[in-house]
């Protein structure tokens, strides 16, 4: 174990050096607070500070506060020593971030029994640091696999897909996908669980699996004995059945907006319904226009029995949909103010002209800029597509 | 705790004091308003009218209480500003409670 001694009375340092030296420690010695904290930078195994109060340059309080306010990827539980039993220098000393206190002239019957106890809480954190190193492992990993279940940036026939998803933290709740259904329709589908972390993330990954792999026809399509052996079932029915197959209990809170879109691929036509996720944006090229499509619906899980909506649009050339979760539109910049829907609405008439992809590192560039961090509150995923026979 | 709580002609009248009901908050207001369903089974207002914002979580709690209510009791909102409002509608929270502009109003409601 080793520990460093701070006292600027030359006598008393070695005599605190020789007596926990043998009690078996590895000592270092300082003769004031600058001196001190230069040791515990170049001796990276110093975890203990037994420390005078009273120094010339740099005191004791201070070099606790400095040794607190610094991060040397360790706790170094610090004891302060005290000339007198002042109240106020005991109260100033806890405030200043020190650990434990000791009467001048040390006892070292008293010194040992405070860093045998200041031992067990270094020890104590080194398990629960040893804990979430593992936590952290097992959520990356998670995380690793959610990466591996999104889409690729696709051409699925004359509609072409990109997106952007950005995690908070390590996990989260939002889901997105795309696929040829086989009858001439290709599906894709966004969603955002509520809440964050494992329990958001584990319910996103199951409706991602039901969603792609739905062979039995019970969610997305219906199996039929003729060509072409399959349908697409609409939108709003597609809702319903989630939402029949996902109640949520009162206390899990795990209910998720989603929206549901069908596109067909010849002649553009899409039929698209949602169920509490934030209205699409439709970028009509011609007009260079954007439209909102304010479709309301129950969000999913919440109330069995719930109808949803299926609208109707027609795509041209060149048309544009955007869908995405309200982590994009909700992210706040240092002052408070949230991204918003007007914003969004101009980035995507300003970008009009510009390829998918283009547009895609305009957004994360954007978004990233405005939240002036890498990492955000909420999951901000978007998906893009657009339709080019 | 930015939550209160009042008795008023036989409702129960939920207060939240705090502009954001969002995500950091949403456990503690369901422990509170779970708390509260478990000793009470009288009819609940809530009013919103501090809020200046809510999110999927704020709202997530409200369904929740709603479904811990099972059926025993009603859930009236009231107060709620226009952003709010605009969730509201968003996610059709009319077809799963009384939605009324005023605490007054919510109470007087059958």
């Amino acid at each position: 174990m080793e520990i460093l001694v701070v006292e600027d009375a030359r006598d008393q340092r070695m005599m605190l050096t020789r007596l926990l030296t043998k009690q078996g420690f590895q000592v270092y010695e300082a003769a004031d607070g600058l001196e001190a904290l230069a040791m515990i930078h170049d001796h990276r195994g110093i975890r203990f500070v037994v420390s005078d109060w009273m120094m010339p340059g740099m005191d004791g309080i201070e070099l606790c506060k400095t040794i607190r306010a610094t991060d040397f990827h360790r706790y170094i539980y610090f004891v302060l020593l005290t000339g007198n039993s002042d109240e106020e220098a005991v109260v100033e000393g806890i405030n200043g971030g020190a650990d434990d206190f000791l009467k001048k002239p040390v006892d070292f019957n008293e010194l040992q029994a405070r860093l045998n106890a200041g031992n067990r809480i270094i020890e104590l954190k080194a398990a629960l640091e040893a804990k979430i190193d593992a936590i952290e492992t097992d959520l990356k990993s998670a995380a690793d696999t959610q990466a591996q279940l999104l889409c690729d940036p696709a051409q699925l026939g004359n509609v072409a897909f990109n997106w952007y998803f950005k995690p908070s933290r390590f996990l989260g709740g939002d889901m997105f996908g795309y696929h040829e259904l086989g009858d001439g329709h290709i599906c894709f589908y966004q969603l955002d669980v509520a809440g964050h972390g494992i329990p958001s993330a584990l319910l996103s990954f199951s409706l991602n699996h039901i969603l792609c792999d739905d062979q039995h026809g019970n969610v997305v399509k219906e199996v039929l004995d003729t060509p072409p052996y399959v349908r697409g079932r609409a939108p709003d029915q597609v809702l319903s059945r989630l939402n029949e197959q996902f109640q949520a209990k009162a206390e899990s809170m795990l209910y998720f907006s989603m929206a549901y879109g069908l596109i067909n691929n010849e002649t553009g036509a899409v039929s698209i319904a949602l169920a509490g996720h934030p209205p699409p944006l439709w970028v009509r090229k011609t007009s260079a226009s954007i439209e909102v499509l304010p479709i309301a619906g129950v969000p999913i899980g919440m109330m069995p029995g719930m109808s949803y909506s299926t609208e109707s649009l027609q795509l041209a050339p060149g048309d544009r949909l955007f869908l995405y979760s309200d982590g994009l539109t909700e992210c706040e910049n240092r002052e408070g103010e949230m991204f918003g829907e007007d914003r969004l609405k101009s980035m995507l008439k300003e970008s009009i002209t510009k390829d998918l992809g283009l547009v895609v590192n305009h957004f994360e560039d954007s978004i990233r800029d405005w939240s002036g961090s890498e990492v955000f509150e909420d999951d901000v995923t978007f998906l893009l597509l657009e339709w080019n026979p | 705790m930015p939550f209160d709580t009042k008795n008023e002609s036989n409702h129960l009248v939920v207060s939240v004091d705090e502009a954001r009901l969002d995500a950091s908050i949403a456990e503690n207001f369901k422990d509170y308003l779970f708390n509260h369903i478990d000793q009470d089974a009288s009819d609940m207002v809530i009013d919103l009218s501090v809020v200046r914002f809510m999110d999927s979580s704020g709202l997530g709690v409200l369904v929740s209480a709603l479904k811990k209510m099972d059926g025993k009791s009603k859930i009236k909102l009231a107060g709620a500003q226009p952003a709010v409002l605009d969730l509201f509608h968003l996610t059709s929270m009319d077809k799963l409670f009384s939605i009324l502009p005023t605490v007054t109003e919510a109470i007087e409601e059958k």
